[in-house]
């Protein structure tokens, strides 16, 4: 990898590499530095790269690998709420991101790196075994575990609101 | 699909979330960052039975037939990474010059003997090896060096101060020098009063509260100090 083709994958996997990490880690500044460390390390290691691997398939697997570090480095302070708490409006969009954040708190880490990384790019289920080198059924039943627990989440907090909005 | 499969899609959808510019601002960053001393996987090594026999930086590979002569690329791989570091101060890994010629062989000979973050020039180390107008063909060998960095070439700049040509490129020199000009040289201990090279085995030993730093063997010995007989050849 020259400069030239770092600075060509930096453009052009910054956006979704970002997603990801935003989504994971809850604020822009954390996930920007996250992007940053990711792209970094994988000019890096650029020696280690095979070419038996896609590249996207290698840039998440590092930027997962550095998010995940995030996460444990933080939770010793999880008291920290890094999304915004508000109440959930009635209606409209605003109102449905925060219920979703919320709901996608309550999943266990391995599955919501899975969800983040399945719902930005629409990886498959074989590139997810790859990046978090796992083996597909883990995958499967991952995703299928977080997503139960985020319809859970969801159905709690409409009734929470509704009840709150009735009062 | 359901209402849940929306509301992620919609929830981790790349196009609205990332600040502009951020791929680019990101290589622009580590363009600027670049170090090019950095990396030692950037550098390649051949070995032979004897020893160390040639370096060569950006494209290439490592070259080793025999387990003697892996031995010695793996012995040299380390000392470099150590050297770029900062934590090691000379080489001891043996090198095998047999394909320089005999005036080539002196100049690097006493091109080794330059200390750790100094610098000569091309006329002072022709003055040296006793051909004082042979300072170009001192040039012309030292550009040759098959081994450079463990055979500190970097360190002969021009007689006015400019940096001359340098195999692994002008940006590489700069690093070298500026690496050898923040590392300290020469590590003493003030219980046993001995002065040793960076990396040397002893060096390691010096407890941090009894290291004294040196800029040169001579400002030890003034006050005191001897050198190591391990490290000062």
């Amino acid at each position: 990898m020259d400069e030239r083709t770092f600075a060509r994958l930096a453009e052009e996997y910054a956006a979704r590499l970002f997603a990801v990490a935003f989504r994971l880690l809850g604020n822009r500044g954390d996930a920007e530095d996250a992007v940053q460390r990711a792209l970094l390390k994988s000019y890096a290691a650029r020696a280690s790269y095979s070419p038996r691997w896609a590249v996207s398939t290698w840039l998440y697997r590092i930027l997962t690998n550095v998010c995940v570090d995030e996460l444990r480095r933080r939770r010793p302070t999880t008291d920290v709420t890094v999304v915004p708490v508000s109440t959930p409006s009635a209606a409209g969009a605003i109102g449905d991101r925060i219920d979703v954040a919320r709901a996608l708190e309550a999943v266990p880490r391995e599955a919501r790196v899975l969800l983040a990384l399945h719902y930005v790019d629409g990886l498959s289920h074989r590139e997810l075994a790859a990046i978090r080198g796992i083996s597909i059924n883990t995958v499967k039943s991952q995703l299928a575990r977080g997503k139960g627990i985020m319809r859970a989440a969801l159905e709690r907090g409409r009734h929470g609101s509704t009840r709150r909005s009735a009062r | 699909m359901d209402r849940l499969d929306d509301l992620l899609a919609e929830f981790f959808d790349p196009t609205t979330l990332a600040p502009a510019g951020l791929g680019a601002r990101i290589a622009r960053h580590r363009a600027a960052h670049d170090d090019v001393a950095a990396d030692v996987a950037r550098f390649h090594l051949e070995a032979t039975d004897r020893g160390l026999r040639r370096v060569s930086y950006g494209a290439g590979h490592d070259g080793a037939a025999t387990a003697a002569a892996r031995r010695h690329l793996v012995r040299a791989r380390a000392e470099l990474a150590e050297y770029l570091a900062g934590v090691r101060t000379y080489f001891s890994v043996p090198l095998d010059l047999r394909d320089t010629g005999e005036f080539q062989a002196r100049v690097l000979a006493h091109a080794t003997r330059i200390p750790y973050g100094e610098t000569s020039s091309y006329a002072e180390l022709a003055r040296r090896i006793g051909h004082p107008r042979a300072s170009r063909a001192v040039g012309n060998a030292l550009g040759a060096n098959p081994v450079p960095i463990l055979i500190p070439c970097h360190r002969v700049i021009r007689g006015d101060g400019s940096w001359g040509h340098y195999a692994f490129g002008a940006p590489m020199k700069t690093a070298l020098l500026q690496l050898e000009r923040n590392t300290p040289a020469l590590v003493g201990s003030s219980t046993t009063r001995i002065v040793c090279r960076r990396g040397c085995a002893h060096e390691q030993r010096i407890k941090e509260e009894n290291r004294v730093v040196f800029a040169a063997v001579a400002d030890a010995r003034s006050v005191g100090y001897r050198p190591c007989k391990v490290c000062q050849r």
